[in-house]
């Protein structure tokens, strides 16, 4: 992997590197997988690296009471996967769906759903907060994606992101942080019940720091990479392809 | 445009810079020109961002929760433009590259002009007001004057009156505060690091519809600070915000 080494990129760098010193964490715990160009591209990494300062100890996102649960969920965007395959697997009860864990993972494999269902589990009410400004509270049930990787070996040591595929056809990238993070789970039960169609049957991600386009749903494979350039247009996601924040805490 | 020219002609005119002395004083430090350009270059892309993101969800609510058919406080399909016109108005991608963006450039600004006139004398020379000026029956003899209109001892002196002063005192060390605040309140990823942000506004949805409201104020405050400009010469004004120099009357 070659990298050429811009003044920007060295720019970009400087408040990045203060948090390096600070905690020992690896630059893409501060700086987005591709830095864009100009003043926005700048912003961006400030406001990675400073979000991620105040987060070096990995706080818990806030938990509320069950008072608070909207029930039902609010549903937006996808809410049935047009995708053949998804069909088949929504109509079997997703008996036969697969969770392939697949790159630099010790040893890759297939989850069951049942599989996934028999991992420690955490649950958790938190916030759903969506760019767009609305926000609503679930009590979300499901494995954390490290026992998942776990499950598969764990990743190797030169495991940079985690790649995440679905049956809506949309992908995102996490960097280990934010993987490592005990909020983060693949939930299957959303307040007390399985995860409903509508808010991503069987498995959606649950990344409490960020905001609701990275919290995918209808998820259908986990790739564990060194290097995002291979996907999409090379920025890390779906979203950030299309001009949105790749880091989406703000 | 006509202002960049004047002070072309200004610069051009005043080759004898004995003439000049006479005739201007300094009012505005480099500093507070500086500073004062780049702020309104940086909140006019605040605000117009952030009309935008507004519009791509345009209900605001009270408390941690608030989406599509629950109870809103302010709802602009009740002001004539439906949730679908509203949507085709606003463009939350450059929205919200810009709001951050720029939020990021209002705020080292900002922390530049505060950390630097703090180290200078302009705080306390020029801000503070003085006891003197504390005193109820000054204040009445201002807020009179002001309501009338009547030209103002300081407005050609370059020294802030006292109503200035501790407006734009309670602006720089009240306002903008709360304004960035209920901002970072709204941010998933902020307030997993300082969730007392949560607590302090009432929730994520409190905070969001606070900092609409701040921005009505502070949209507000702008146009009651142009039309005090208006009232004491807009063009000498804006000239001694570019060149630092006022002409004495």
């Amino acid at each position: 992997m070659s990298k050429r080494i811009s003044r920007r990129a060295w720019l970009t760098s400087v408040p990045a590197l203060g948090g390096l010193l600070l905690t020992g964490c690896s630059r893409e715990t501060f700086v987005p997988p591709r830095v864009r160009g100009g003043l926005i591209g700048a912003a961006d990494v400030l406001t990675m690296s400073s979000n991620r300062l105040l987060l070096s100890g990995q706080p818990l996102a806030r938990e509320f009471p069950r008072s608070e649960i909207a029930d039902p969920f609010p549903t937006w965007n996808q809410t049935n996967p047009r995708n053949e395959e998804y069909q088949r697997h929504a109509s079997e009860g997703f008996r036969n769906w697969r969770l392939p864990i697949t790159g630099l993972v010790e040893r890759p494999c297939e989850l069951s759903l049942d599989e996934i269902r028999s991992l420690p589990a955490r649950t958790q009410i938190t916030a759903h907060v969506c760019e767009q400004g609305w926000s609503a509270i679930g009590e979300w049930t499901g494995a954390p994606l490290q026992r998942v990787l776990e499950a598969a070996g764990g990743v190797t040591p030169a495991a940079r992101y985690v790649v995440i595929d679905t049956f809506d056809r949309w992908y995102e990238s996490y960097d280990l942080f934010e993987v490592e993070h005990p909020q983060t789970i693949l939930a299957y039960g959303l307040n007390g019940r399985d995860l409903p169609r509508g808010n991503g049957a069987p498995l959606r991600l649950r990344v409490e720091r960020q905001c609701g386009y990275k919290n995918l749903k209808f998820l259908k494979s986990i790739q564990v990479v060194d290097s995002i350039a291979g996907f999409g247009r090379g920025t890390g996601g779906t979203n950030s392809d299309f001009g949105f924040h790749w880091f989406a805490g703000v | 445009m006509s202002d960049m020219r004047a002070v072309a002609m200004d610069s051009a005119s005043t080759s004898e810079p004995a003439r000049r002395s006479d005739t201007s004083t300094t009012v505005h430090s480099y500093n507070v020109r500086i500073c004062h350009w780049v702020n309104v270059v940086a909140c006019a892309y605040l605000l117009w961002s952030g009309i935008h993101i507004l519009l791509d969800f345009p209900e605001l609510y009270w408390g941690n929760t608030g989406y599509r058919g629950y109870p809103a406080v302010f709802r602009l399909a009740d002001w004539g433009l439906s949730w679908d016109d509203a949507g085709a108005l606003g463009d939350r991608r450059w929205g919200r590259n810009y709001h951050f963006t720029f939020a990021w450039v209002f705020l080292i600004n900002g922390l530049a002009y505060i950390g630097w006139n703090l180290y200078s004398t302009h705080f306390r020379a020029r801000m503070m007001p003085a006891r003197d000026e504390l005193t109820v029956a000054h204040l009445r003899t201002e807020v009179r004057d002001h309501f009338r209109w009547r030209s103002r001892p300081h407005s050609s002196t370059g020294t802030y009156g006292t109503l200035q002063k501790t407006s734009y005192l309670i602006l720089i060390f009240v306002f903008v505060p709360l304004m960035i605040l209920t901002g970072i309140a709204q941010s998933p990823g902020f307030t997993a690091a300082l969730p007392w942000l949560l607590d302090l506004f009432g929730g994520r949805q409190s905070a969001r519809t606070l900092h609409t409201i701040g921005t009505v104020a502070l949209v507000l405050f702008v146009a009651i600070h142009v039309l005090e400009i208006a009232t004491a010469g807009f063009i000498a004004k804006v000239r001694s915000m570019i060149t630092g120099k006022l002409r004495q009357q």
